[in-house]
C-alpha cells in the first residue's frame, strides 16, 4: 500500500521536474530547430545523408562536453581538453600510419595514455594543492607542444582504412561514432546516477566538507574526475581521427571553448555538485544546429560564435532568474514541519542530478 | 563507576594563536545524556571536532572502553560508533533526503547504489524523528530546519554507541525539539551516550544527566551530576567571576538631539520581526544574543545585503532607505566592522595603505582618478598613529598582522572617510586580552568624541565593559534591553534570563522599546 503510493507519489514530481528543466528546454529547441531548419531547406535537411552528415559530426562536440562536465562537477576545470584531445589524436595517427601499429592496438593506446594523463594531472593537483586551473592550464600548453613534435607542419593521414571505414559506417543511417558518443553518455549517466563512486563524485562537489565528514576523500575524487575526464578525451579523440580526412597540429584547437559551453547551456554549476548528461547532450546538440545552418545557408562563420555566445549567456541568465524565484518561494514556506510535496519548482541545473530514484 | 564508553584525558589543540583546547578531560558512561556547555568560543565544537576525528589532537589521550584509540578521519570514528551532527549544515543540497541520510554506507550491491534500498531505512529514521517528508525530494528544496532534522536522522542511522549533538535544536520549534528529546531519550534506554551542547539551559537540565562546562578551552566542571548544580551555578560557571569590567573615563550619551540610528518595527527576509531600538549620539549600544540569534543579519538587512519588508530606517533624525553598504557608507556616513575580517574585512595580501585608503580612494583621487601614494600614506600614517596599530612598514601586507591589529586596520579604513555611525560585529573574537584592551578603550574613546557605536558581542564581558545599553536578541526578535551599570555578575544574570526567557524581579529590566 505504502509502496504503491509513494511510487506514484514520486513519479508525479519526477515529471513536473522534467518538466521544468532546463533539458526539457534545450529539447524543445532542438526539435523546433531542427524543424525549422527543414522546412527553411526545402526537406532537404530531413534527408539522409544530411542527418548522417549532422550526427556524423556531433560525436566529439558531445564527448568534449561530458569530459569537461565530470571535472566541473566536483568544483575544478579542465582547460586541456583541446590539448590532449589533439595530441591523442595525433599520437593515434602517427602510430599507425609511421609505426606501423594495427589499429586495434593504436587506438587502446591512445585512449589508454589520455586516461593516464587525466590521471596524472588529478594526482598533481591534489600532491601539490595547486588551483587546477593553473595545472591544466600548464598541460594544456606541454600537450599542445608535444602535438607538435608529434606532427610538425604535416597531415598524418595514411593511416588504417579499417578505422576509417567504422568511422564513416552508418548503420540504420547513424553513424558508428555518433552511437559511440550516445552509448558513453549513458554509461556515464549511469555511472553518475546510480554507481556508488559516481555518487561519492557528486557529494565531493556538492559540499565538500560534509563529503569529508562523511568519511569521502575529497582528494580520490579530484583524482578520479580527471581521470573520467581523460579517458572521455581519448574517446573524443577516437571519434574525430576515424571521421576526420587526417589529424595533424590543428586538431582539437576549437575544442576548448564549446567544451565548456555545452555543460554550462546544459544547466551544470560550475561551483560543482550538479551534473546533467541529458542537458550537456543536448546542448551540443543545439550548437550542431547553429553550426548546420551556417553550413546550410553559408552564413557567415562569426554568426555561429555569436549566437552560441547568446545561447549560453540566455540559458545562465534564465538559469539565475528561476533560482531567484525558487529561493524567494523558499523563503516563503518557513513552516518547518508542512512537509514540502511535490508541488515546489525544482532548481534549473538539478535536472536528475538531484533525484536518484526519480529517474 | 563503570568503565567509561569514550573518555577524553588532558586533551590539547592549538590553532595558530589560540589554544582552543587545554587539557580537557571528559567520561562518557553508556546510557546516559552527557550535557556540553560553555559560552560562544569556549572550545566545544573543536572538542566534538577532536572527538569525531576531524582535528587530531596536539596532546593528551582518547580512550575507547579503557583502550587508547587514535581517530584519523571521520570515518574510523564512525565505524568505532561515535556518531555526530555538526553546528555547520552538513548535507549535499542536490541530493535526496534519503541518499544524504545513508550518505555514510549506501545500500549498494556490486558498486550500484539502489534508490529504492535507501527509502525504507530513511523513512524509518525519518518517522523515529516523527518527519513526514518524502525521501526522494531533493535536500536544497527544504527548509533549514528540515535540513537540521535530515542530519540529526543521518546520525541516527549510522547507529552509533555515542552520539554527539552540535546544537541540534538551534532551528527547531519546540515540537520538533521534544521528538528529539524523545528519540535522545529512547537512545540512552538502548545503551547509547548521547552528547548534548545547547545554550538553552531548560533543555538541558529537562534531558541531561551529567555535565562538563568548558570556559576559554579548560573544563571547569568535568562530568559532573547535573542534579547537584542549579541553572544559576551553571551560569555562573560558564561565564565565571574572573572578569571585571575595566574602569574608563565616564563618557555621556548626548541625547538631546535626534538619535543616530533608529530602528522601528523592522521586519527583514531573514525572519526578524518587530526589531526597535535607537542608537543616541555617542552612545555604544550593545547587541546581544546567541549564535543564530540573527544579529549580524539584522545589520546586514539595515545595510542593503538583505530585504527589509517593513518598519522604519532614521538615520539622523532623517527616514533612510539603504540599498548597500556602499550607499550606506557614501550616503549616511554608516561604517561597518565584519565579523569575519579574513574574509570580508580586510584585503590580506594588499599593503596596509591600500587596506586604510580603499574609502578614500575617491576623496583622494586626482582629475584623472589616478591616486597619489603619498597622499594615500599620510592617511594611513595618520591612523596608524591614532589606532596605535604595531607594524613594520606602512607597505607591510595586512596579512603578515596579527589578529587585532588586522582588526584595526579594518576599523581605521572606516575612520579613514568620515563616518558619524559605526557598526562593529564581533570585534574581539580571536584577539589576544591585550589587544582585546586596546581595542575596548580605543572604541570607548571615540564614543567619547560623539560617536555613535553599535556593538555586538558575544562576549558578555565586553558588553559589560562597553555598552551603555544592551539590546538583548533571540530568535531574530528583541528579548528586552537592560540599561548597563558595568556590574558584571547583575548584568550578565538578567541578560542570561532575558534570552532564557526567565524575567528577573529587577526593575532596571524592561521589555520592549526603551528611549536612553
Amino acid at each position: 500500500m505504502i509502496a504503491i503510493r509513494s511510487r506514484s507519489a514520486g513519479a508525479v514530481p519526477a515529471l513536473r521536474r522534467f518538466s521544468r528543466s532546463t533539458a526539457m528546454t534545450l529539447l524543445c529547441v532542438v526539435v523546433i530547430g531542427y524543424l525549422a531548419l527543414g522546412v527553411a531547406s526545402s526537406g532537404s535537411f530531413f534527408e539522409g545523408p544530411s542527418v548522417r552528415t549532422f550526427l556524423q559530426y556531433l560525436a566529439t562536440p558531445i564527448l568534449i562536453g561530458l569530459a569537461q562536465m565530470v571535472v566541473l562537477c566536483v568544483g575544478q576545470l579542465n582547460l586541456a581538453v583541446g590539448a590532449l584531445g589533439g595530441f591523442t589524436a595525433c599520437l593515434m595517427g602517427v602510430l599507425m600510419a609511421d609505426a606501423g601499429v594495427p589499429a586495434a592496438l593504436a587506438v587502446p593506446a591512445g585512449v589508454l595514455s589520455a586516461t593516464l594523463i587525466g590521471l596524472l594531472t588529478g594526482v598533481f593537483i591534489v600532491a601539490t594543492q595547486i588551483n587546477g586551473f593553473i595545472v591544466t592550464l600548464g598541460t594544456m600548453t606541454i600537450l599542445l607542444g608535444a602535438q607538435y613534435r608529434l606532427t610538425g607542419t604535416r597531415t598524418v593521414d595514411g593511416y588504417s582504412s579499417t578505422l576509417r571505414d567504422l568511422g564513416r559506417a552508418a548503420p540504420l543511417n547513424l553513424p558508428l561514432v555518433f552511437l559511440v558518443a550516445l552509448v558513453t553518455a549513458v554509461l556515464l549517466a549511469a555511472f553518475l546516477y546510480r554507481a556508488t563512486a559516481g555518487r561519492r563524485l557528486l557529494a565531493a562537489g556538492g559540499n565538500p566538507l560534509a563529503a569529508r565528514l562523511s568519511g569521502i576523500s575529497t582528494d580520490r575524487q579530484t583524482v578520479l574526475a580527471h581521470t573520467l575526464s581523460g579517458l572521455l578525451i581519448g574517446l573524443a579523440a577516437l571519434t574525430a581521427t576515424a571521421s576526420l580526412p587526417g589529424v595533424n597540429r590543428s586538431v582539437g584547437g576549437d575544442w576548448l571553448l564549446p567544451s565548456f559551453a555545452a555543460p554550462i547551456i546544459g544547466g551544470v554549476a560550475l561551483t560543482g555538485g550538479s551534473v546533467a548528461v541529458l542537458g550537456t547532450v543536448l546542448a551540443a546538440f543545439v550548437m550542431r544546429l547553429i553550426d548546420a545552418a551556417r553550413a546550410e545557408f553559408s552564413l557567415d562563420p562569426s554568426w555561429v560564435n555569436f549566437l552560441i555566445g547568446l545561447v549560453m549567456l540566455g540559458t545562465v541568465v534564465g538559469g539565475r532568474l528561476h533560482q531567484g524565484h525558487l529561493e524567494r518561494a523558499g523563503k516563503n514556506r518557513r513552516t518547518p514541519t508542512a512537509p514540502t510535496g511535490g508541488g515546489t519548482a525544482p532548481a534549473a541545473d538539478s535536472l536528475l542530478a538531484g533525484t536518484g530514484g526519480a529517474q | 563507576m563503570s568503565e567509561p564508553l569514550l573518555a577524553c584525558e588532558d586533551i590539547v589543540k592549538v590553532f595558530p594563536g589560540v589554544r582552543a583546547l587545554d587539557q580537557v578531560g571528559l567520561r562518557l558512561q553508556a546510557g546516559t545524556v552527557h550535557a556540553l556547555l560553555g559560552e560562544n568560543g569556549a572550545g566545544k565544537s573543536t572538542l566534538i571536532k577532536v572527538l569525531t576525528g576531524v582535528h587530531a589532537p596536539d596532546g593528551g589521550r582518547l580512550r575507547w572502553q579503557g583502550d587508547e584509540v587514535h581517530l584519523r578521519s571521520p570515518l574510523e570514528a564512525g565505524r568505532l560508533g561515535i556518531g555526530v551532527v555538526h553546528q555547520e549544515r552538513n548535507v549535499i543540497p542536490g541530493f535526496s533526503v534519503a541518499e544524504n541520510i545513508t550518505l555514510q554506507q549506501p545500500p549498494a550491491r556490486r558498486g550500484l547504489i539502489s534508490p529504492a534500498a535507501m527509502i525504507g531505512p530513511a523513512r524509518d529514521c525519518l518517522q523515529e524523528l516523527g518527519l513526514d517528508l518524502d525521501p526522494r525530494l531533493p535536500v536544497r528544496e527544504l527548509s533549514v530546519a528540515q535540513q537540521q532534522l535530515v542530519e540529526i536522522a543521518k546520525a541516527l542511522h549510522t547507529d552509533s554507541r555515542v552520539l554527539l549533538l552540535d546544537e541540534p535544536t538551534a532551528s527547531l520549534s519546540p515540537g520538533e525539539a521534544e521528538r528529539l528529546f524523545e528519540v535522545i531519550r529512547r537512545l540512552t534506554a538502548r545503551g547509547t551516550c548521547v552528547v548534548f551542547v545547547s545554550h538553552k539551559l531548560e533543555e538541558v537540565f529537562a534531558l541531561c544527566d551529567t555535565v562538563t562546562v568548558l570556559r576559554d578551552g579548560r573544563s571547569v566542571l568535568e562530568s559532573a551530576p547535573l542534579s547537584e548544580h542549579t541553572h544559576d551555578d551553571i551560569v555562573s560557571l560558564m561565564v565565571g567571576r574572573a572578569h571585571a569590567a575595566t574602569a574608563f573615563t565616564p563618557r555621556t550619551v548626548d541625547a538631546s538631539g535626534p538619535a543616530a540610528l533608529s530602528l522601528t518595527g523592522i521586519a527583514t527576509a531573514a525572519g526578524h520581526e518587530d526589531v526597535s531600538f535607537d542608537v543616541a549620539t555617542g552612545e555604544i549600544v550593545g547587541l546581544y544574543g546567541l549564535v543564530g540569534a540573527g544579529r549580524s543579519e539584522l545589520v546586514k538587512a539595515v545595510l542593503g545585503l538583505d530585504r527589509v519588508h517593513s518598519g522604519e530606517v532614521r538615520v539622523h533624525g532623517e527616514p533612510a532607505s539603504i540599498s548597500s553598504p556602499r550607499q550606506a557608507l557614501h550616503r549616511y556616513g554608516i561604517g561597518y566592522l565584519t565579523e569575519n575580517r579574513k574574509e570580508e574585512g580586510v584585503f590580506l595580501d594588499q599593503p596596509i595603505t591600500r587596506n586604510i585608503a580603499v574609502t578614500v580612494w575617491r576623496k583622494l583621487a586626482g582629475a584623472l582618478g589616478q591616486v597619489s601614494s603619498k597622499r594615500e600614506q599620510a592617511v594611513a600614517q595618520d591612523l596608524v598613529d591614532r589606532l596605535g596599530i604595531r607594524l613594520a612598514r606602512l607597505g607591510q601586507n595586512a596579512g603578515e598582522l596579527s589578529g587585532g591589529n588586522q582588526q584595526k586596520v579594518s576599523l581605521a579604513k572606516w575612520l579613514a572617510t568620515d563616518t558619524r555611525l559605526l557598526i562593529v560585529d564581533e570585534p574581539t573574537v580571536g584577539v589576544d586580552v591585550r589587544t582585546k584592551h586596546a581595542f575596548h578603550e580605543l572604541l570607548w574613546e571615540l564614543a567619547r568624541d560623539g560617536m555613535p557605536i553599535v556593538l555586538i558581542s558575544s562576549d558578555l564581558g565586553e558588553m559589560v565593559t562597553l555598552a551603555d545599553r544592551v539590546v538583548v536578541m533571540a530568535g531574530h526578535r528583541v528579548r528586552g534591553q537592560v540599561a548597563n551599570d558595568h556590574d558584571y555578575e547583575r548584568m550578565s544574570q538578567r541578560i542570561i534570563r532575558l534570552i532564557h526567557d526567565r524575567p528577573a524581579p529587577e526593575a532596571a529590566v524592561e521589555k520592549g522599546r526603551m528611549t536612553p
